[in-house]
């Protein structure tokens, strides 16, 4: 197991393309990393060129602190799954996972051991006879992931290994896989473009979109104190609200609607140099307080236009003013379509950013000077 | 606007039977979901009232009258399909207006008009702006609504969809679920919408048949199909996490019963609902065994010992969500699934007590698979 560190890397496509831009992070030994971004963010190019398949344009990439640029994949030692499994289709379940061992000159009672161990891990057991066509699609995952991680590697690099599983096989693939990682401690390095998957698994989580690393942190930094608004936006769903605010005093926001404006509490404060300007104001849709009824003057009005139900919970969709709004709510909520039911947002849900800039603007007390 | 009825109706291809013996009936204005898995004979049930294929047997009726003999035109019937075939060389605003113009048309709209009738649906679905376009100048989810667009540009009896927002993204799907939604109470149209998202299904519909291998299993309000499954197989369908679907052998003792999981893992049933057991239970190899179906929110799990009936279980692995956790144990047949109300930091192996909120408790007879797959 290694502890991987990527300094200021870059990959230039021909033709000038920068797919990632001075990236900075690392993985510590033993730690689950996840990638996160949307299509074309540069997190498949950066897990390839730590897998070796890609070369490093510019920058560094250290596996426990000595230099690999220029090793071939085999001499990193890593293993790799990939969203297709590519299984032997010839071979038995028992041969496919053996492969990569017996490739590498294991002695046989050695490999039967380490095959049982895996199987046994992976659910595998009464599989290892049959043939990769004979196995659900559930189970064939299963066996590229054995096989990807027999070899005691380095480093684990899974490029969403999930993303065409059934979602009701995912819910229990997610849990083994992070069993795995449990039981062998191996450093794992995951990309996906499913925030929800990344949650669920990572210990940290690099954020990226457009090349550009947007912010790391463990899930507790990236969904309570998001960097900018695009991170903010990409974890959750229904997405981050964003709507118009205005800064009243250092500590306290206010948001038009109907009437008048609402005023909110902060958490922390905003620099002295905001007072009276426009922000965005970031709130999640399950933390918006929802009341039939106006409280001392000083909830916001709401239409709801749309209910969906979605068993537990519900969805509403509600205009201030212009602004649409999705709100989460519990089943037991009463709301009907065309009802005007008032908004609160309590001071440690709230979330405000710089318009131009789109950098958080909320600094907490306890951080300042 | 119309009602619908299907009335006994079959379809087979060749030896297999699509759609067997299906009776419902979608109310003039419902939203009306029809839900399952792949091969439910979904798309076959949206066909067969489309007129794009024709019952082995059974009636069809849209309105008053019967329309087995009559053509897809005939019917009045609008379609959108998941694979949106725009036409690349059209612009969006001709792509929309075109089955205004089919020359089968009996009415012919003055460009006025069309174009009147054009943006009134662009407008609805968010894309009066993008009328000049060509569609590959479009996302994914612009072409789509697009392609819904035009399936609800004219005002025929009946809309029939079929999974006509399925591949869109996470967050571009929630967005459409409401443009859709909101499009048809403003309309107050009557939909047939065909998913295998039970997601969709409960956002959307006023009422959800769930069809099984061409059977109907359920029909029902969102609120009935999710609170009260009729069977093992819709309560798997519907929830995610999916429902925990254990079995076990009922056991008397000192008056008590219990659910006997496994050699050292047994589970009180609560003497109020002793009574739904006998309803479900079978006997295998002369023990009388049932299956209880709980959702992940009700599953209670906790470092302390809630109550009585408590239960204790080593963690096999723990997964977050922003603000919950999902912890799961293994169990010898199948994994126990919680969802705890706050995120929570157990490490595996660590034995921590759970509790079923019994009031959430359903009994069902087996009739579906669920090994650890």
């Amino acid at each position: 197991m290694s502890r991987v560190d990527a300094k200021h890397i870059w990959k230039i496509y021909q033709g000038g393309v920068e797919a990632v831009k001075d990236a900075t992070f690392h993985c510590e030994d033993g730690e689950f990393l996840a990638i996160l971004g949307p299509s074309g963010c540069g997190k498949s190019s950066t897990l390839r060129m730590i897998a070796g398949l890609e070369e490093i344009t510019r920058g560094e990439l250290l596996f426990d602190g000595k230099l690999v640029n220029h090793l071939s994949p085999r001499e990193r030692n890593i293993a790799l799954a990939f969203e297709t499994y590519a299984l032997y289709a010839p071979l038995t379940i028992y041969e496919n996972i053996a492969f990569p061992l017996k490739a590498g000159g294991l002695k046989g009672s050695e490999v039967n051991k380490k095959v049982k161990q895996i199987a046994e891990m992976l659910d595998l057991t009464d599989v290892l006879r049959r043939k990769p066509a004979h196995l659900s699609g559930g189970q064939q995952q299963r066996v590229s992931l054995a096989r990807a991680l027999i070899r005691d590697p380095n480093v684990s690099l899974l490029d969403e290994p999930l993303s065409h599983m059934d979602q009701r096989v995912r819910v229990v693939l997610r849990a083994r896989i992070r069993r795995i990682h449990d039981e062998l401690k191996d450093t794992t390095i995951y990309v996906t473009h499913d925030q929800e998957e990344a949650i669920s698994l990572a210990d940290r989580i690099v954020v990226m979109d457009l090349g550009v690393i947007q912010q790391m942190g463990t899930v507790d930094e990236l969904w309570n104190q998001p960097a900018n608004k695009f991170v903010a936006g990409f974890l959750g769903e229904p997405a981050m609200n964003f709507l118009e605010g205005r800064i009243e005093k250092p500590q306290e926001v206010s948001v038009a609607g109907g009437e008048g404006r609402a005023s909110f509490q902060l958490s922390g404060e905003v620099e002295e140099r905001y007072v009276g300007r426009e922000v965005t104001l970031g709130i999640r849709p399950q933390k918006i307080l929802v009341f039939p009824n106006n409280k001392e003057d000083k909830l916001l009005p709401s239409l709801i236009e749309v209910i969906e139900p979605l068993g537990e919970s519900k969805i509403l969709t509600a205009k201030l003013d212009e602004t649409e709004l999705k709100i989460v709510t519990s089943r037991e909520i009463e709301a009907q379509v065309g009802q005007i039911m008032w908004l609160e947002f309590r001071p440690e849900d709230i979330h405000l950013f710089d318009k131009e800039t789109e950098n958080a603007l909320i600094k907490k007390l306890d951080e300042k000077g | 606007m119309a009602e619908v009825k299907v009335e006994n109706v079959t379809k087979s291809y060749g030896r297999l039977v699509a759609v067997n013996n299906v009776s419902f009936s979608c109310k003039d204005g419902e939203f009306f979901s029809i839900l399952g898995p792949s091969g439910a004979g979904k798309t076959t049930t949206l066909e067969l009232i489309a007129g794009i294929k024709k019952p082995d047997s059974g009636e069809i009726y849209i309105g008053d009258s019967l329309v087995n003999d009559l053509s897809p035109q005939e019917r009045d019937v609008a379609m959108a399909f998941e694979k949106y075939s725009l036409y690349p060389h059209f612009s969006v605003y001709e792509n929309i207006a075109f089955p205004l113009r089919a020359p089968t048309r009996k009415e012919k709209l003055s460009p006025k008009e069309e174009r009147k009738k054009v943006e009134e649906i662009a407008n609805l679905l968010g894309i009066g702006e993008l009328l000049e376009r060509r569609p590959q100048h479009l996302s994914g989810g612009q072409r789509q609504r697009v392609s819904l667009a035009r399936a609800m540009v004219r005002r025929p009896k009946i809309y029939l969809l079929d999974e006509p927002i399925a591949h869109l993204d996470a967050k571009l799907k929630v967005s459409a679920r409401t443009t859709l939604k909101r499009l048809a109470d403003k309309l107050g149209i009557t939909i047939i919408y065909v998913t295998h998202d039970y997601k969709e299904a409960l956002a959307l519909s006023d009422r959800i048949l769930i069809l099984r291998e061409g059977r109907i299993e359920q029909i029902g309000t969102p609120e009935e199909v999710y609170l009260y499954p009729s069977s093992d197989f819709v309560g798997r369908l519907i929830g995610d996490p999916p429902i925990n679907l254990i079995d076990g052998e009922v056991i008397k003792k000192d008056g008590k019963t219990f659910l006997k999981v496994e050699e050292e893992f047994s589970i009180q049933i609560r003497q109020a609902l002793v009574g739904l057991t006998e309803k479900v239970a079978w006997e295998e190899d002369g023990r009388r065994r049932i299956r209880i179906g709980i959702r992940p929110t009700y599953v209670k799990v906790s470092k302390e010992k809630l109550c009585d009936t408590s239960f204790q279980l080593p963690v096999y692995a723990v997964e977050h969500k922003a603000d919950s956790s999902i912890v799961s144990f293994e169990l010898k047949d199948t994994f126990l699934i919680a969802r705890t109300e706050q995120r929570v930091d157990w490490r595996m192996s660590e034995k921590v007590w759970l509790d079923f909120d019994q009031e959430h408790l359903h009994f069902f007879k087996k009739t579906v698979d669920v090994s650890k797959r």
